[in-house]
C-alpha cells in the first residue's frame, strides 16, 4: 500500500497538442520513480493519448486514471464584436472543467462530451480546425459517472470567474455545477502554480467551496514530467499561440512549477490546504476506472457466421482450383484455416472484410465506369502477410494464389494468436486505386453509419526540420537563417548531426549564439513528441455499436471523414477491428496506363492475363531498366537487378523483400547475391545450411532470412516454437515494446534448439543474431508476392507501353523515386515521346495523343505521344482548366488567345501562368506564338476583372493589335520558364547548355561508359535522387542527370561530413572521384563534391554580350567604381545559375537519417 | 545621466531571511508573506531571469515587494521593485 500524501489527479501530455512536453509513457515513468501509486492523465479536449497511457502502465506500479480537460463555452451573452460560437454567442467565455472517469458510464459520457466539443470545429468553408468546447447543458446532460474538478488556475470554471473579478458569476456557476454533478462527484479544484494571485485565488474557493459545502481539491497542472522540459513547454505554448517567446509571456506559465513534482513537495507546495491534499487520496480510491480493463468491447458476433464464411470459401474453391493436387492441398488448408477461424472467433471478421471488398468493387465500378478498359481490373488487392491465407484468397482479399506460391499462414493466422493476447487481431490490409479509395471511405461512413466507422488517428511527431522551423519562429531568429538550416537538416537525423548542419549551414559563429544554442536545447527535447493529429493513411475502425460509446470521434480537413481519437496501436491495445484500406499509387497509375492504352490505340489489356514469363520484360529488369517501375526503380534495386539478375516471377518476389532494412541488416543480402550467381553458374549448386533444420525454411532464399515469416519458421523448425510464441518474438522484435521480452525470446530460442537437435549455445547464438538483426523490418512472403506481381505488371506496361505508362506516372504524382523532371528526361532517352503543354491540344492531366486518330499516317516515327496536362502549370486553377477543355471540345480549337480568354472564361492569373508555361505559344492557328508576346497579348486581352459578386467580366474575343518587338526568352530562359511552371523541361538539357562553359576535362554520362574502371573523373549534373540509408553506416547515394543520362555517385562519409550543405540540398553540382565499376553496374566513389558553377553564360544570349576579360585589376565591388563590362556579365552568369538552383527540382531524399 | 532610463528598474536591498523567507527588509521587520510567486523567463537570451517575488506587509503597515535573484550563477542578492 502507498503511502504518498497526495495524488496527482491533473496533468497534460504531449497529446493537449502543443500544450505538454511530455509523453503519456515518460509521465507515468517519472510518476512510479516519485512514488505516486495513481495518476490521472487530463489532456485538452481529447483522449488522443489516454490508451498509449494506460497501456504503459501495466508494466509499472501505477494505476492509470482517464480524464480530459474539457473547453466549456459559459456565456449565454450574444457576441457583439470579435469572435462568436456558431450559436452567436461571446467565445471569450470559454472555460476549462477537470473531468474524472469514475466508470464505464463516466468513460462513455466523457467520449460524447469530446465528441460534442469537435463537433463543430470543421465547420468554416476551409474545414481548418477550430478550439474545441462544448456547452455548459451538454455537460450537463452527461454527468453520470464524472467526477468534476472546478478547474484550472487562469482558465478554470471557477477561478477564471475571480481572476475576471467576477466572484458572483463564479458562484452562480459552482451551484450549478454542484446541481449537475452532485456533492459527491463536484469538487472545487485548487491550483498553486506560483503566480501571483495564488493565495488569494486559493482562499477564495476554499471559501466558495464551504458555501457549496463540497471539498476542496489540490492539483498540479502539470505540462512536463521533468523541470527540464519546462522550456520546451513555453516554446510549445508560444507555437500554439502564433507568437514568439517573448510576445506569449502573458500566456505562458511563467516558470517551471508545472512539472511533475513528488508527492511529498506537491503536499508542502499545498500546507495551507491540507484538507485538499488528502482529497486527492480519497478521490483517487474512488476513480476506479481502467481503460486497460473497463473498456468493455469486444467484436460482435454474428448469428451463423461460421457455417456463412464456410459455404463462400468452399463454393469458390471449387470455381478456383480444378481437381488434381492443388486441389486437395487447397482444400486441406482452406478447412485448417476454416478451423482455426472458429476457435477465434472471427469468422464474423472475415466475412465482414469480404463485404467491404464487394462494396469496394460497387464503388469501382462508379468510380472507373462499367465500360472503361481498368474495369476489368479487381477493386482493390490485399498485401501484408493476409495474402497467404487462403480464406482472405478465396474472398478476394487476396489476389495471390497461397497454394501455388507456397505461402506461409502462420504469421496471420495461428490457434493462439487471440489466447496468447487477448486483444491482438490479424492484420488485413487492402491496396486501392487513389480515386476508388477516396469514394470508399465515406461510402463506409454511409453504409456502416458515420456514428460506427471512423478512420484511424495519426499523431505527427516533431523531426529535425520542422523543430528548426517551428522553435526558430518562436526564438525570433532570423528567416533567412531558418529557411537555409531547414533546407539543410534530414528527416530522421539524430540530434548531433543537427547541430552539425546548423553549423554548416549558417557557420559556428551564428550557431553558437545563445537563441540557435536554445534552438538545439529544446528541439532536442522535442524530437519525437506528437505536433498534432491528422488522419492514419488508410486504418479504418467499423464497429457494431456507436465508436462514440469507446472512443471521442472527430471531423477531419476533408470532407465526410472523420477519425478516432486514437492512433491505430491504441485502437489495436482497445481491441476495436482496424481494416486497412491504403491508396496506392501504383495502382492508379496502372489502371490510368490501361485507360489510355485503350484510348489511344483501342486496345483491351487485362493484367490478371498477361504472360508472366515475358522474356522483354525480364530482360529489362535485369538490365535494371526499371526507372518508374513499382519497388524495384530505387538506386539500390537498380545496382543489385544484373547482379541478381531475376528470370521469374519468384525472384521478384524475394528482389521486393531483399531490398529492406531486415534482410540488409541481418546480413542475407551479399549471401543471397552470391549464393545466386553460383546458382546460376552451376545448377548443381546446394547452398550451405548452418543447420540441417533450416534447410525447410530458408530453401526458397539459399539459405538467407529475406522475409519476415522465415523468423517465425526458423524459431519454430530450429527452436521447437510454438506458432503463437513465433508470432510473439516477431511481435516483440517489430514493436520494441519491451527489451525483456526480446531477452525472454532469446533464451528459449537457445534452449530450444538445444533440446530439439542438440545444438550447443554458440552457435544457436550465431542463428539469433542472424533473427535479431533482422529485427522485423522485412516483408512477409506473401506481402512480397502481392508486390512483385506488382513490379512486374508495372514492368511489362513500360516496356510494351512505355508512353501509356509514362503518362500513369506523371498523372500520380506524388509517387515513387523520381520527380516528374526525371522521368520524362528518362523515357526522351528511350525514345519516348512528349510533348509540352498546349492548351489546343492539353487535357487538364497527360493524356496519350495517338497520330493515327489525328489523321497522321500509321506507323509515323515514334507512334504515340504523351502530352503533358494543363494541371501541370503550376498556379492554375483546376476548374479553369476543365472549363477551357471543355469549351474546346464544344466550339473546336481557340484561335487566338483573346478568342481562348473569352470562350473559355479562365482569368488572367491563370491565363499569365499558361502563356508562361508555353501553353499559349501554337494558340494563334498557323502562326507561332513566342511567350513573351503571347503574356502581352494575356495582359492586353485576359479576362480576370472582378464584377462584383464573384464573378469574372469575359473579354471580348477582340484580338489586340501586334505587340510591340520583345526580345525572344532564349534557350536558357525557356528553360527557367519550364522549371518555373511545369517543373519538367523538354527542350534542351540544362546541362547541355551549360557544358560549353563547364570548362574541360568533364566527364558526360555517356564518356563514362569509355572510361577505365578505377580511372579518376570528373562529373557535373542535377541531382534527381539522393539517399542516406540507416543501413548504410552514413555513406550518401546520389543520383545525377545530365543530357545524356545518370550517373551514380557513391558520397563516403568523411566527404559528407565536409560537404554536408551541398550533398543534401545543391540542386546541381559537381563532383570528382574514383570510376568503379562491378557486374553491370558503374558508380563514381566521390572524393570532392561542391555546387557547379559555371565559368560563363550558358546560352551564350546575344542580350548579353560576353566581353573580353580587361588587362587591368577589376575594382573591387563597393568601391564607388562603377564595374566593368566584363564584371557585369561576370554577375550576371551568377545571377542565371542562381535563378536555376532556385527552380530546378532539386531531387528526391530518401533514408532514415537523411 | 542623458537618454532614456528603465522605469520601475530594482534596486538592491538589504534582506534578512529564514527558508528562504524574509523576515527583514532594510532593518524593517515583516509581519507577514501575502503572497509569493517565481519568475523564470526569458531562457533563451543572454540574460536569463530567475526570480522569487515576495509581497510583504511590513510591521509598520507598509506594501513591500521584493524579490531574491536565483540565476545561476546569479549574485544571489535580493532587490526591492514596486510592482
Amino acid at each position: 500500500m502507498s503511502t504518498a500524501p497526495y495524488i496527482e489527479l491533473h496533468a497534460h501530455s504531449a497529446f493537449s497538442f502543443l500544450d505538454g512536453a511530455s509523453t503519456p509513457q515518460e509521465l507515468a515513468k517519472a510518476a512510479e520513480k516519485l512514488g505516486y501509486p495513481a495518476l490521472a492523465l487530463t489532456d485538452h479536449d481529447g483522449l488522443w493519448g489516454s490508451m498509449e497511457f494506460a497501456h504503459c502502465t501495466q508494466e509499472l506500479a501505477l494505476r492509470p486514471i482517464t480524464g480530459a480537460e474539457l473547453t466549456v463555452c459559459l456565456s449565454s451573452h450574444p457576441a457583439v464584436d470579435g469572435p462568436k460560437t456558431p450559436d452567436g454567442l461571446e467565445f471569450s467565455a470559454r472555460q476549462h472543467l477537470t473531468l474524472l472517469v469514475e466508470d464505464e458510464v463516466g468513460y462513455r459520457n466523457l467520449c460524447r462530451l469530446l465528441t460534442a466539443a469537435h463537433a463543430h470545429t470543421r465547420d468554416n468553408t476551409a474545414r481548418v480546425a477550430e478550439p474545441a468546447w462544448t456547452t455548459l447543458e451538454e455537460v450537463e446532460r452527461h454527468a453520470d459517472g464524472l467526477v468534476c474538478l472546478s478547474g484550472c488556475a487562469r482558465d478554470g470554471a471557477l477561478a477564471g470567474a475571480f481572476e475576471r473579478g467576477d466572484t458572483a458569476a463564479g458562484e452562480r456557476l459552482g451551484r450549478r455545477l454542484l446541481a449537475a454533478f452532485g456533492r459527491d462527484r463536484f469538487r472545487v479544484e485548487l491550483q498553486r502554480p506560483y503566480w501571483r494571485r495564488d493565495r488569494a485565488r486559493n482562499r477564495w474557493l476554499a471559501l466558495l467551496a464551504e458555501r457549496l459545502g463540497v471539498p476542496t481539491v489540490a492539483t498540479g497542472n502539470v505540462h512536463a514530467h521533468a523541470r527540464s522540459r519546462s522550456h520546451l513547454q513555453d516554446a510549445l505554448v508560444a507555437i500554439g499561440l502564433g507568437e514568439t517567446l517573448e510576445s506569449s509571456e502573458p500566456r505562458r506559465r511563467g516558470n517551471s512549477s508545472s512539472a511533475l513534482d513528488s508527492p511529498a513537495a506537491m503536499a508542502e507546495r499545498f500546507a495551507e490546504h491540507p484538507g485538499a491534499v488528502a482529497e486527492t487520496l480519497r478521490l483517487a480510491e474512488r476513480l476506479a476506472f481502467n481503460l486497460n480493463t473497463d473498456l468493455g468491447y469486444s467484436y460482435p458476433q454474428e448469428e451463423n457466421a461460421d457455417a456463412e464464411l464456410a459455404r463462400l470459401c468452399r463454393e469458390r474453391l471449387v470455381a478456383a482450383y480444378p481437381p488434381g493436387v492443388d486441389r486437395r492441398k487447397a482444400e486441406g488448408r482452406l478447412e485448417s484455416e476454416l478451423r482455426t477461424i472458429r476457435k477465434i472467433d472471427l469468422s464474423a471478421f472475415f466475412l465482414l472484410h469480404h463485404r467491404l471488398l464487394e462494396l469496394a468493387r460497387e464503388v469501382a465500378l462508379e468510380v472507373r465506369g462499367r465500360e472503361a478498359a481498368r474495369s476489368l481490373l479487381p477493386p482493390g488487392r490485399g498485401r501484408g502477410s493476409s495474402v497467404s491465407s487462403i480464406v482472405c484468397y478465396l474472398t478476394g482479399l487476396s489476389h495471390i494464389d497461397p497454394v501455388k506460391a507456397d505461402l506461409f499462414t502462420g504469421r496471420f493466422l495461428n490457434d493462439e494468436i487471440v489466447s496468447d493476447d487477448a486483444r491482438s487481431m490479424p492484420d488485413i490490409d487492402l491496396d486501392f486505386p487513389r480515386d476508388v479509395r477516396e469514394a470508399l471511405i465515406p461510402r463506409v461512413h454511409e453504409v456502416y453509419g458515420a456514428d460506427r466507422s471512423a478512420l484511424v488517428a495519426a499523431f505527427p511527431t516533431y523531426r529535425p526540420r520542422g523543430v528548426v522551423r517551428d522553435f526558430g519562429k518562436v526564438l525570433g531568429l532570423p528567416p533567412e537563417e531558418i529557411e537555409k538550416v531547414a533546407g539543410v537538416v534530414g528527416f530522421h537525423e539524430s540530434v548531433e548531426e543537427m547541430e552539425r548542419d546548423i553549423a554548416a549551414a549558417i557557420g559556428t559563429r551564428r550557431a553558437g549564439s545563445r537563441r540557435w544554442q536554445a534552438l538545439m536545447e529544446i528541439g532536442k527535447e522535442a524530437l519525437g513528441l506528437p505536433r498534432h493529429a491528422s488522419q492514419h493513411s488508410g486504418g479504418m475502425v467499423i464497429a457494431t455499436a456507436p465508436l462514440t460509446d469507446f472512443c471521442p470521434v472527430v471531423p477531419t480537413a476533408m470532407e465526410r471523414r472523420q477519425i478516432v481519437q486514437w492512433d491505430k496501436d491504441s485502437c489495436a491495445d482497445a481491441g476495436l477491428l482496424k481494416i486497412d484500406l491504403l491508396g496506392l499509387g501504383m495502382l492508379s497509375a496502372v489502371e490510368r496506363c490501361v485507360d489510355e492504352v485503350e484510348a489511344a490505340v483501342g486496345k483491351r489489356i487485362d493484367l490478371s492475363r498477361i504472360p508472366l514469363d515475358d522474356a522483354e520484360t525480364f530482360r529489362s529488369i535485369q538490365a535494371a531498366e526499371t526507372t518508374g517501375v513499382f519497388q524495384i526503380e530505387s538506386r539500390a534495386q537498380m545496382q543489385m537487378l544484373p547482379r541478381t539478375h531475376p528470370e521469374t516471377l519468384d525472384d521478384l518476389t524475394v528482389q521486393v523483400a531483399l531490398v529492406r532494412p531486415g534482410p540488409i541488416q541481418g546480413g542475407a543480402v551479399h549471401p543471397y547475391i552470391e549464393r545466386r550467381k553460383r546458382q546460376r553458374e552451376d545448377p548443381s549448386f546446394e547452398p550451405p545450411y548452418e543447420h540441417p533444420s533450416l534447410k525447410k525454411p530458408l530453401g526458397d532464399t539459399l539459405g538467407t532470412i529475406v522475409y519476415q515469416e522465415q523468423v517465425l519458421e526458423v524459431a519454430m523448425e530450429f527452436a521447437g516454437f510454438t506458432p503463437a510464441r513465433a508470432e510473439s518474438l516477431r511481435r516483440a522484435m517489430s514493436r520494441k515494446r519491451s527489451q525483456q521480452a526480446i531477452e525472454d525470446h532469446r533464451q528459449d530460442f537457445i534452449a530450444g534448439a538445444g533440446k530439439r537437435w542438440g545444438v550447443p549455445p554458440a552457435p544457436a547464438e550465431e542463428i539469433w543474431q542472424k533473427i535479431q538483426g533482422f529485427a522485423g523490418f522485412g516483408f512477409p512472403k506473401a506481402h512480397s508476392a502481392a508486390f512483385g506481381l506488382l513490379a512486374y505488371q508495372s514492368a511489362w506496361l513500360r516496356v510494351h507501353h512505355g508512353a501509356a505508362f509514362l503518362c500513369g506516372l506523371l498523372n500520380e504524382q506524388p509517387m515513387g523515386f523520381y520527380p516528374p523532371d526525371a522521368l520524362v528526361h528518362e523515357a526522351a532517352r528511350r525514345k519516348v515521346r512528349i510533348a509540352s503543354v498546349d492548351a489546343n491540344l492539353s487535357c487538364v492531366l497527360c493524356h496519350v495523343e495517338s497520330p493515327f486518330r489525328r489523321g497522321e499516317p500509321e506507323g509515323a516515327p515514334g507512334g504515340l505521344v504523351v502530352r503533358i496536362g494543363l494541371g501541370y502549370v503550376k498556379g492554375v486553377r483546376e476548374e479553369e482548366m476543365a472549363a477551357l477543355v471543355a469549351e474546346r471540345k464544344r466550339g473546336g480549337p481557340y484561335r487566338g488567345i483573346a478568342e481562348l480568354a473569352s470562350r473559355s472564361g479562365v482569368g488572367l492569373p491563370s491565363l499569365e501562368k499558361l502563356a508562361w508555361a508555353g501553353a499559349l505559344d501554337e494558340v494563334p492557328l498557323g502562326a507561332e506564338e513566342e511567350r513573351r508576346r503571347a503574356l502581352w497579348r494575356v495582359g492586353v486581352t485576359g479576362n480576370g476583372r472582378r464584377a462584383g459578386q464573384g464573378t469574372t467580366q469575359l473579354s471580348l474575343p477582340i484580338e489586340p493589335p501586334e505587340p510591340p518587338r520583345l526580345e525572344r526568352l532564349g534557350e536558357w530562359g525557356e528553360v527557367i520558364a519550364d522549371y518555373r511552371s511545369t517543373g519538367m523541361v523538354l527542350g534542351r538539357h540544362p546541362m547541355a547548355l551549360m557544358r560549353p562553359r563547364l570548362g574541360a576535362g568533364l566527364s558526360s554520362s555517356a564518356d563514362l561508359e569509355r572510361v577505365a574502371d578505377g580511372a579518376t573523373v570528373e562529373v557535373a549534373g542535377m541531382v534527381v535522387a539522393r539517399q542516406r540509408p540507416e543501413t548504410a553506416k552514413g555513406i550518401v547515394f546520389m543520383l545525377i542527370e545530365d543530357e545524356l543520362g545518370v550517373v551514380n555517385l557513391i558520397v563516403p562519409a568523411r566527404v559528407y561530413d565536409q560537404s554536408r550543405a551541398v550533398v543534401r540540398a545543391a540542386p546541381l553540382i559537381r563532383a570528382r572521384g574514383k570510376l568503379e565499376r562491378r557486374e553491370g553496374t558503374t558508380n563514381v566513389l566521390i572524393a570532392t563534391i561542391e555546387e557547379l558553377e559555371q565559368t560563363e553564360r550558358a546560352d551564350g544570349d546575344e542580350t548579353l554580350p560576353s566581353p573580353a576579360r580587361p588587362s587591368r585589376r577589376e575594382p573591387p565591388i563597393g568601391s564607388g567604381r562603377d564595374p566593368s563590362p566584363w564584371r557585369r556579365s561576370q554577375e550576371l552568369r551568377k545571377l542565371a545559375i542562381a535563378e536555376l538552383r532556385a527552380v530546378a527540382p532539386g531531387g528526391h531524399s530518401f533514408g532514415r537519417r537523411r | 545621466m542623458v537618454g532614456p532610463r528603465r522605469l520601475n528598474e530594482p534596486r538592491a536591498v538589504a534582506v534578512c531571511a529564514a527558508g528562504g523567507v524574509p523576515r527583514a527588509v532594510g532593518g524593517a521587520a515583516v509581519e507577514a508573506v501575502r503572497e509569493e510567486w517565481v519568475v523564470e523567463d526569458r531562457w533563451w537570451t543572454p540574460r536569463p531571469l530567475h526570480r522569487r517575488y515576495f509581497e510583504l506587509v511590513m510591521a509598520d503597515g507598509r506594501a513591500l515587494t521584493v524579490f531574491h535573484d536565483l540565476r545561476a550563477p546569479g549574485d544571489g542578492r535580493w532587490y526591492r521593485q514596486r510592482a
